[in-house]
């Protein structure tokens, strides 16, 4: 009879998860654009379900979340957002839902959630953008405490972005002089504010010369015609995954569940590519303008310690950047 | 627009209505109806956020409420709001002052014009007006670019920071001080100045002697409304300050909510408090000061002919403009025409491509439109339907009540915008009977907006109301017909051109704001301004440039349609007419 049943169940489930349908609602940091075309995308494969999405930096959209949790209205059904950290944060307090039939047999294990509450979808790199008329082509971390570059770097706040957030703790934590690499940017002029869009604009538009951000942003204004150029800096990247997930109060689990799925699929993988991504399946090749993936070097950090010290490097962050 | 056309509100001149008639049938449920309507738009609001700064735990608190207040960051935003506010009052009426002369008193060819222009700032949302800014200076400028005119590489916007948001709250309130000062203006009558002149005096002892004792009131007014103005706005300090870390209170409370979500809302109550009162003592100054004007019979309005300098001196004046509004307006369709951000726009890489993203691809900057158009509209039908019955029902109070009646519909107008939004959050994050929370869904952007607006539509109405001969109403009564059938077959007919008006400036007002919907949007809740700011942020310049073009075109249109119902208008309904 149980066995029964649950087959009846596996059957219901396989009949809706073919012919999901009705809203879904997505929260993410993507930039307006991607995000865009991630659901058209999408929606072009499931025309029953109308993806309703709304974008903000990371720690924003998670303190819109929170609001909305305290009234007790969460409105999204996933989310796909920078980093895994925030979102093992998320899973701590009950608010992921697991999906374990996901198919990632294709993926590199260490990139995936063990409980399947959450999915790696992309490798996106810190690095530095400089304007082409920067009087030096920086190379190192180190190049952006140059006396040359005084006045002359930006970079985004962990207070607006969770790639941030991630690339502070990653170069404290590696960089030999830890903190006090930060404190000799800001004795150099460096400004730190916004996010990674703000980074782009004050150095596409000439207003700074130098700066931290996400790899995708500037490889994809160049090809545009932007005059920015992308470093790798010797000394290594910090890079985030850009986790999707599932709430564990989504509304639409049929819509969600196959969002997933596409995200995670070839297809979906191969239109990170095509909006300029590292995707997280590595068969899915790489965006033009990227080195090959083994002479990208990544540098770690400690995860637990980044969730549970998150407010006091936030903290240390602002007063060390005399914000 | 913004907290600044509050001030434009309030600077319309008020008329003293007759007495009341005394009791009439149906007065209970007048009175009833009018302190429902006015508790629930008004005082119910600024209630509860003083409650929960002052008495977050039930009990007044006055200690933690002075902890809150006093952290190193709201301390230095309280010193960056009250620099740049006054600073920005004082350009302002540097600015705005020598336009209301010209307007008001000389015969400066093409002063109507001048006029019209001068007041389109006060039109246009502050968001839109400093990413226009923005565009104009810096190396990125496409239009200094395209000139071959732009500073090198790492010059860093002269926008940016104190100077930029002073220079914009400059221009901003500038049309503040000028249609204040012009209504002073118009009632100077002419014999003073033929007077003086007969006594020998010159222009500059006429202005100094004459002109200038007798404007004190409005000037001090003019000043008031300007520093209140600038000390509620956020959408200029949000893209000017915020970039470059320079807080100002709106900011700062922005910043707080948006990075740490509604556990520090006792702090951001505390402070909106602090702005709000910030604000209405501004407002109180420029009531005190245009509640004794100087009496003087009425006459002619003085005239100062400028003889050989009018023409130079309009010169002067349209290049003023053209400085101020032309220049600043090219620069942001100008961006709006390149690729990405930082390209030089030539005919080769002009595209069009930004605009068909924005209106036609992007579901969310469509949904916006959408949004933006229905809340607005929908709360300037609510609002200009109610203002007839309100109008009506208040004519029965007696004159000091009703002065404060409308002094409480402005409250939630007077005070900044972000003062009403963490007042609206913390009567609607918990769930009500029956509705459930209205956190999170549109319904809370709505009544945000007749909160905030209620004032838009009372106010032309009520004029007009006090203008319909009572006999009308008189005849009808005594013809038999009740007081609904007389308020829908006379009244209503008779204040509806003040009510289409007092409609499409709510409509105006709703459509451009930004304050209230920035901590408010929720997911498929968004407003314009929440998304132009979106796309700036995310670093999308030249699509939020695009959705700033269209939105001026949207209220250029807008403001055609009021010209055009002028005629049936009462006088200063209109502020350029």
């Amino acid at each position: 009879m149980r066995i029964l049943l649950s087959a009846l169940l596996l059957a219901a489930g396989i009949a809706q998860a073919t012919a999901a349908e009705g809203k879904l609602v997505l929260y993410t940091s993507q930039p307006n654009t991607d995000a865009q075309q991630t659901a058209d995308a999408f929606m072009a494969k499931h025309p029953g379900i109308a993806v309703e999405w709304v974008r903000d930096g990371t720690p924003k959209i998670l303190a819109k979340l929170q609001a909305e949790i305290e009234a007790g209205q969460p409105q999204p059904d996933v989310l796909l957002i920078a980093d895994v950290v925030t979102m093992e944060g998320l899973k701590a307090q009950g608010r992921l839902m697991a999906y374990p039939e996901a198919d990632v047999s294709a993926y590199d294990a260490g990139l995936m959630d063990k409980d399947k509450t959450y999915f790696s979808t992309k490798l996106i790199t810190t690095g530095i953008v400089y304007n082409t008329k920067a009087p030096f082509v920086p190379a190192s971390w180190e190049d952006l405490t140059r006396p040359e570059a005084k006045d002359l770097v930006t970079m985004p706040s962990p207070l607006t972005s969770g790639a941030a957030m991630i690339h502070t703790v990653t170069l404290t934590g590696n960089l030999p002089e830890g903190w006090e690499f930060y404190r000799k940017l800001a004795e150099n002029g460096a400004l730190a504010s916004g996010g990674n869009g703000d980074v782009l604009k004050a150095v596409s538009g000439g207003d700074k010369l130098f700066g931290m951000i996400v790899d995708y942003m500037p490889i994809r204004e160049k090809a545009k015609g932007a005059p920015v150029e992308f470093v790798f800096p010797t000394e290594g990247v910090s890079a985030v995954t850009e986790p999707v997930a599932i709430l564990s109060t989504a509304r639409n689990v049929d819509a969600a569940k196959a969002f997933i799925d596409f995200i995670l699929s070839e297809e979906g993988q191969k239109l990170a590519v095509s909006q300029g991504y590292i995707p997280a399946l590595a068969a899915a090749g790489l965006p033009a303008g990227y080195p090959d993936r083994s002479a990208i070097r990544v540098l770690g950090y400690d995860a637990a310690s980044a969730l549970a010290g998150d407010a006091a490097n936030k903290e240390k962050f602002t007063e060390v950047m005399g914000q | 627009m913004d907290a600044s056309s509050n001030a434009a509100v309030a600077a319309a001149p008020q008329r003293r209505g007759v007495a009341s008639a005394g009791l009439a049938p149906g007065r209970l449920a007048a009175c009833l109806g009018v302190v429902a309507a006015i508790a629930f738009l008004s005082l119910l609001p600024m209630g509860r956020l003083l409650l929960a700064a002052v008495a977050p735990g039930g009990a007044p608190d006055m200690a933690a409420f002075a902890g809150r207040i006093a952290t190193p960051a709201a301390v230095r935003a309280m010193w960056h709001t009250l620099d740049s506010a006054s600073c920005g009052a004082l350009l302002a009426m540097l600015i705005g002052a020598p336009f209301a002369l010209a307007v008001a008193m000389t015969d400066m060819p093409g002063r109507r014009p001048l006029g019209f222009m001068l007041l389109l700032p006060l039109m246009i949302a502050p968001q839109v007006t400093a990413l226009a800014w923005l565009h104009l200076f810096g190396p990125s400028s496409a239009l200094l670019q395209a000139l071959g005119m732009a500073p090198p590489p790492g010059t860093p916007n002269p926008m940016l920071g104190r100077d930029g948001i002073i220079l914009l709250y400059g221009v901003q309130h500038a049309p503040i001080v000028f249609v204040t000062l012009r209504v002073g203006l118009a009632g100077i009558p002419r014999d003073f100045v033929e007077a003086a002149r007969a006594a020998g005096a010159d222009t500059g002892r006429l202005l100094r002697t004459v002109i200038l004792p007798l404007m004190r009131p409005y000037l001090l007014a003019a000043a008031a409304l300007a520093f209140v103005s600038g000390v509620g706005n956020f959408g200029i300090p949000a893209l000017l300050g915020l970039p470059v870390n320079y807080l100002t209170l709106p900011t700062l409370i922005y910043r707080q909510m948006s990075s740490f979500g509604p556990g520090v809302l006792p702090q951001m109550a505390s402070l909106s408090v602090v702005i709000a009162a910030l604000a209405l003592a501004g407002v109180v100054v420029q009531a005190f000061a245009s509640r004794a004007p100087a009496r003087y019979g009425g006459g002619l309005p003085a005239r100062l002919p400028l003889g050989r300098w009018r023409w130079p001196l309009a010169t002067l004046a349209w290049a003023a403009i053209a400085l101020m509004v032309v220049l600043p307006a090219l620069a942001l369709i100008a961006t709006a025409l390149v690729p990405a951000f930082g390209v030089r726009l030539t005919t080769a890489t002009a595209t069009l491509a930004n605009f068909a993203e924005v209106l036609t691809r992007q579901a969310a900057t469509m949904r916006a439109f959408r949004n933006s158009t229905l809340l607005s509209a929908g709360a300037a039908v609510i609002l200009a339907l109610g203002a007839v019955p309100l109008a009506l029902a208040l004519e029965r109070f007696d004159a000091r009540w009703r002065r404060g009646a409308q002094a409480a519909l402005e409250l939630p107008y007077a005070v900044p915008g972000i003062t009403l939004a963490i007042a609206c959050i913390l009567l609607f994050l918990r769930p009500l009977p029956l509705v459930g929370s209205l956190y999170a869904t549109a319904w809370i952007i709505l009544v945000a907006y007749l909160m905030r607006f209620a004032t838009f539509a009372a106010r032309p109405v009520a004029t007009a109301i006090r203008q319909i001969p009572r006999e009308l109403d008189e005849a009808a009564a005594s013809a038999g017909a009740g007081a609904l059938r007389r308020m829908w077959t006379i009244t209503a007919p008779l204040a509806a051109p003040a009510s289409v008006a007092g409609a499409l400036l709510v409509f105006m007002g709703a459509f451009n704001e930004l304050t209230v919907s920035a901590l408010l949007w929720s997911g498929g809740n968004e407003t314009l301004g929440v998304i132009l700011f979106s796309l700036e942020e995310a670093g999308l310049a030249t699509h939020a440039a695009a959705i700033a073009v269209a939105t001026i075109a949207a209220v250029v249109l807008i403001l055609g349609l009021l010209d055009r119902l002028s005629g049936r208008l009462p006088p200063g309904v209109l502020l350029w007419r």
